[in-house]
């Protein structure tokens, strides 16, 4: 932690420190890990954000982590990357989980006689650094690599996207030095814990006081869904009038062009596509679902269930209870079929008859997958509980068999309604599915915050916008007018 | 061909996965081999796949028990039992990928590569299955061969050897000096106290330091000193779970003694404080776990079953203060209550009645026999040990305290699936004993079916009821008002809103082939029926005879019953050694004779004149009341964990049959043996009171109301 600077000395600080460069158009750096080719589902998200920023004559520069890192985690998909657009610029930093750290020969004895506890003592260390686990000692470096960058290139706005929540000292960094402005784009938001629903830590603990402070700068706070956007206007209400509902959506590469017909006599197929990072509870809930259905159902006796998606990591990769479950319900016609990768998302859509959506929380969750289930035009089975933002999007979907909650019994009844919605589905119906969703499209719904986050430039770069590309920018939704932000810094680092 | 040694230092908890990646393995040219530091019991592999090997198989040698006695690390003592095994040995010399499975074997496989530079060292199926098909694709890059990278691992080992020779002598020298003749003076016990109380000290030192002192401590006969050098230590530790970890191996030690831990409520406490904290964090499986071991330990044997008193039955408020104040055992016990109310009994078809358990099913007999026959009854009866599934889940008690704490589990997930098909049929459910299947009942919402319940006498100690949500329970069954009192005690939850209700009713029994005509000579033979458990103190029996004989050698005693179970805890081989020395010396005169176990009771009852109750506990004591039936006089003690209370023995049965000591027992005895009229008076007397009160044709109509069977139903 830096110690408190009297202003004056804080501005010959700062006059003192190297000048960046700048470019011609302005620059945008987007602090985003998980950036594609990570096979991670923020990645959409972040995919699109930087294209939107060059479809808008910016030059954007993205700082994530090294493309090694990600073998530990769920891997990489370089059909993402396909889809970036070649102006972006990609910084790598050399960081990765050392948790996740699967060679042997790595190790330390220590680690090797007690490898559990080593994690636990690396994460007491981590959060000395700062408040959170696994990603806490990042900071440093992540510090370092947006100052490298912002000298080299001179940022005129920088764009977050947490998690990890480390990024946001990193913000604060460059904030504190250049008074960059920056935008939070907290997807599911720090001190909520979604899944649980409550708070995830206290008032005045070192997390709040780095969430509050560096919230409080920020020209705007994206939210996924309206309940995380509320908690926060809430729990800041000095950033109410800032804090943006900016959704997930879905892309429309991933929406299957045509739509398969099922055949009742061959059977139907489920299909579940997403990470699969719940509870084994919830997994074993929805097998069990299905293993009564089955009996209840000859046509589901003559099913499948084709599970896709990532699951565990380092160690557990394809290795944790998840899959023990899954290998077990392979007499119950489910299938583990591993990860897709992006490019071959939509025909994997195309050759299903209805989805299985498994989501964890409540009314603080969406996700990105309902989205792209919403659109698919196809029969949707909830199986989450039933106060849970994801019901907000399929509501009114015509083919959505409802939330039950995870009553095994109710998952029952929601799966032999969904084949029942299967096989008695038109092309009408499927196409008012389809119509339901389609102000999901994720370009939409990025594009007015994106749009307005490029006002939050600084003045200079504003001004070397081209015509051409203000007229690329797309219809701007409804803007709010720049909060008055104070340009001296309140101070030092919060914890 | 791709030499794979996989090491497993648990039980691997997903096999299919296991076998699916082992398939994989093969067709990508792998020769596996398994070695798994537990015993292969029911594990196992397709040969074809791989070759299993246990390091459990063959005892270890002299050299690497005491090489085991002085390691205290788990995962280094499966390095040190591979090692000392030949089949691994060779098997590392070839191996190509080293993959450990756990935890647990990551620091063998970490040894091991160091003595194979050339293999590939994972942990887990999933990195190993990428190292195998790299391999088994040419695209593999090999690991360090280089001969300063084979003499640096060397060097390694080498200094490491060394380092461990130098720890484990100062360790050594340290133990000498907690020699008992150490502890036992105040000096040295001070000068301990002082160390392990000592500011400064990493939590890790000052937990081992304080473990080895605490048990040397209570083996020296200071138990004050440990618990004091204990309790000191214990408060420096600023790690929740190091101070958890500390107290519950010292109880678990103690508990292994034989005693009652002297830091049994600290240790609990410190467990339950861990349970919060993970709770506290929002996780609510590892406090589960924690939770569980705390009341693993509170509800242990040895203090409640294994000795003739019990902390719990003493003071159940103050025993179970530390349960009542944790915030996840409130979790664990808080209410679901039903969805619906139970239905009333149908009228336009018999009652579906369902029995349960998963215990003993002697007092079930003349009840099940009753509505087998009845007309309108439709009777399911079912024992889970019996049922493969049920057993399974029966044997899960850790599981029902993750279920309850995390609201859904498999584990749930498969007690639902179990229970429901009995559900959906039954208007009734009957469980006995308040043990495993009342417990995962009540995981699941009974709908309308009405949930009754029966506790006998030992759940109360036990830790079972606290897993019973008896909010889903309408009625709970209690053989005696002592044992109400003490289960409302014992259980809030017996008590509000949601409590079930709690009617007594008798054991059933068939008491009508009990009175047959004596022998004569029975008049001076004593008898206690069932000797099985320590509670039932024979030696108190014992005293009795010793008072009686004192006076008329005449008199002796017949022991009936399977005898204790030394085997079980080192407290009932204790009291099994002290039985043995009273039997010693009266055995051999014919004074105590041992029957052992009998299934003709009756029969065996016509050569007992006086049927004795000795034991410290007891809800009912059938085998007295079958006794008091045959027509021998009954004498029964007063329960010590009940005398005094509002109900207990005297309560139970007429005055004249209780007695507070042996010398009063002996005083009955002979006033009633006095003469042979006298003796066959009080028999007959005794005979007709058991009858009339708690033979099956007097009880089964309360069986009758508490069934709610319908009144035109009911057979005389």
């Amino acid at each position: 932690m830096q110690k408190r600077l009297p202003s004056p000395l804080a501005r010959l600080a700062r006059a003192t420190r190297p000048r960046p460069r700048r470019g011609p158009r302005p620059h945008v750096i987007y602090l985003a890990i998980g950036f594609p080719p990570a096979a991670k589902s923020s990645a959409y998200r972040m995919r699109e954000t930087a294209n939107q920023f060059c479809a808008l004559g910016w030059d954007v520069t993205v700082i994530t982590i090294s493309e090694s890192a990600w073998e530990r985690e769920y891997g990489l998909d370089h059909t993402l990357s396909a889809g970036v657009d070649p102006r972006v610029k990609v910084v790598e930093v050399p960081l990765a989980r050392t948790d996740l750290e699967t060679d042997i020969r790595a190790f330390s004895e220590a680690r090797s006689l007690r490898p559990q506890h080593w994690i636990d003592q690396q994460r007491r260390e981590e959060l000395r650094i700062f408040p959170e686990p696994v990603f806490g000692g990042w900071r440093f470096a992540l510090e370092k690599a947006l100052l490298r960058v912002h000298r080299a290139h001179a940022a005129d706005l920088l764009m977050t996207t947490c998690a990890p929540y480390v990024n946001l000292a990193a913000t604060w960094k460059l904030w504190q030095e250049y008074r960059v402005p920056y935008v939070v784009d907290f997807r599911d938001g720090w001190s909520v814990d979604v899944i649980a629903g409550t708070t995830a830590f206290a008032e005045n603990t070192p997390a709040d006081r780095w969430e509050k402070r560096v919230l409080e700068q920020a020209r705007a706070v994206w939210a996924v869904n309206e309940p995380i956007a509320d908690f926060y206007r809430q729990r800041y209400p000095v950033i109410a009038d800032r804090v943006r509902v900016v959704r997930n959506g879905y892309d429309g590469d991933c929406v299957p062009a045509t739509t398969h017909r099922p055949d009742p006599e061959a059977g139907l197929t489920f299909g579940y596509l997403g990470s699969i990072n719940f509870a084994p509870a919830l997994l074993d809930s929805v097998l069990t679902g299905w293993r009564n259905a089955r009996r209840e159902e000859p046509l589901l006796a003559r099913s499948r269930f084709e599970v896709r998606g990532h699951i565990g990591a380092g160690a557990l990769r394809e290795a944790n209870a998840h899959m023990e479950l899954l290998r077990a319900a392979a007499a119950d016609g489910v299938e583990f079929g591993g990860p897709v990768p992006k490019a071959e998302v939509a025909a994997t859509y195309g050759r299903w008859d209805a989805l299985v959506l498994m989501l964890v929380g409540g009314r603080y969750v969406t996700s990105g997958k309902v989205y792209e289930y919403a659109a698919s035009g196809l029969p949707v089975l909830s199986a989450h509980e039933v106060d849970h933002d994801a019901a907000t999007v399929l509501a009114g979907h015509p083919l959505w068999t409802g939330a039950v909650g995870l009553d095994p019994k109710r998952l029952t009844a929601s799966f032999v309604e969904a084949a029942r919605l299967a096989v008695r589905a038109d092309d009408a119906d499927r196409a008012a599915a389809r119509e339901h969703a389609q102000r999901f499209a994720r370009g939409a719904q990025l594009a007015p915050a994106v749009a307005e986050a490029t006002r939050f430039a600084r003045p200079a770069a504003q001004a070397t916008l081209t015509p051409a590309a203000a007229q690329a920018s797309p219809a701007a939704g409804p803007t709010q007018p720049t909060p008055a932000v104070p340009t001296r810094p309140t101070g030092g680092n919060p914890s | 061909m791709t030499n794979v040694l996989i090491v497993a230092g648990d039980r691997p908890q997903q096999e299919s996965v296991l076998v699916e990646a082992l398939g994989r393995f093969r067709a990508q040219g792998a020769r596996v081999g398994i070695v798994c530091d537990f015993a292969l019991d029911g594990f196992t592999i397709d040969p074809a796949l791989a070759e299993l090997h246990s390091l459990r198989a063959t005892e270890p040698d002299a050299k690497l028990r005491r090489t085991l006695a002085r390691n205290q690390q788990p995962s280094r003592a499966v390095w040190l039992r591979a090692w000392h095994d030949g089949w691994v040995r060779q098997r590392v010399r070839t191996a190509d990928v080293l993959v450990a499975l756990d935890g647990l074997a990551v620091h063998t496989v970490w040894e091991m590569a160091q003595r194979q530079p050339r293999a590939d060292a994972c942990h887990g199926l999933g990195p190993a299955g990428k190292v195998i098909r790299a391999r088994h694709e040419g695209t593999h890059r090999p690991a360090r061969t280089g001969l300063g990278d084979v003499v640096s691992a060397r060097a390694g080992i080498l200094a490491r050897g060394a380092r461990r020779s130098a720890v484990t002598g100062v360790k050594e020298s340290l133990e000498a000096t907690m020699a008992p003749a150490v502890l036992r003076s105040r000096a040295g016990a001070r000068l301990w106290r002082t160390v392990v109380a000592a500011p400064g000290l990493p939590d890790r030192v000052r937990g081992g330091l304080t473990y080895r002192l605490h048990v040397r401590a209570v083996r020296a006969d200071r138990p004050g000193q440990a618990a004091s050098a204990s309790k000191a230590a214990s408060a420096r530790m600023a790690d929740k779970r190091a101070r958890a970890e500390l107290l519950m191996r010292e109880a678990t030690e103690e508990l292994a003694m034989g005693r009652v831990p002297v830091c049994l409520r600290e240790a609990v406490t410190a467990e339950l404080a861990v349970a919060d904290d993970w709770l506290g964090r929002k996780n609510p499986r590892k406090a589960a776990q924690s939770l569980y071991k705390a009341m693993r330990l509170l509800f242990h044997r040895v203090p409640h079953f294994d000795q003739l008193t019990s902390p719990l039955a003493g003071d159940p408020a103050g025993f179970l203060a530390p349960l009542r104040g944790s915030r996840a055992a409130q979790a664990l016990a808080a209410p679901r209550g039903r969805e619906k109310p139970a239905a009333t009994p149908p009228a336009d078809r018999p009652l579906r009645l369902l029995i349960a358990t998963n215990g003993n099913d002697h007092f079930l007999t003349d009840i099940r026999a009753r509505y087998a026959d009845l007309p309108g009854v439709e009777l399911r009866y079912v024992h889970l040990t019996q049922d493969p599934v049920g057993d399974t889940l029966i044997r899960n008690a850790g599981a029902i305290v993750e279920h309850r704490l995390t609201g859904a589990t498999e584990f749930g997930n498969r007690v639902e699936e179990w229970f429901r098909p009995h559900l959906d049929w039954a208007d009734t459910v009957f469980v006995d004993w308040t043990v495993a299947t009342a417990a995962l009942l009540t995981l699941v919402d009974p709908g309308d079916t009405r949930v009754i319940m029966r506790l006998h006498s030992f759940e109360a100690l036990s830790f079972w009821p606290h897993l019973i949500d008896f909010s889903r329970v309408d009625e709970l069954l209690l053989v005696s008002e002592h044992l109400r009192d003490l289960a409302v005690e014992v259980l809030p939850a017996l008590q509000g809103e949601q409590a079930p209700a709690l009617p007594v009713i008798a054991n059933a029994m068939d008491l009508r082939p009990y009175p047959r005509p004596k022998d004569p000579a029975a008049r001076f033979t004593l008898g206690l029926i069932g000797t099985s458990a320590v509670a039932k103190d024979p030696r108190w029996a014992i005293e009795v005879l010793r008072e009686l004989r004192a006076v008329d050698p005449r008199y002796r005693l017949l022991l009936i019953g399977s005898g204790l179970d030394p085997a079980a805890s080192t407290s009932v081989r204790q009291y099994q050694d002290a039985l043995d020395a009273d039997l010693a010396e009266l055995e051999p005169s014919g004074a105590v004779v041992r029957v052992g176990h009998t299934s003709d009771v009756p029969g065996a009852l016509t050569g007992i004149g006086v049927i004795l109750s000795s034991s410290v506990r007891e809800s009912f004591h059938c085998a007295l009341v079958e006794g008091a039936a045959s027509g021998a006089v009954p004498v029964v003690r007063d329960w010590p964990f009940f005398a005094g209370r509002a109900h207990s023995a005297r309560t139970l049965f007429p005055a004249g049959w209780v007695v507070g000591t042996p010398q009063e027992a002996a005083a009955l005895i002979r006033t009633a043996t006095a003469t042979e009229e006298s003796w066959r008076a009080a028999g007959e007397a005794a005979s007709a009171y058991a009858l009339a009160t708690w033979d099956w044709s007097v009880t089964r109509h309360q069986f009758d109301e508490l069934f709610r069977i319908p009144a035109t139903e009911k057979v005389p």
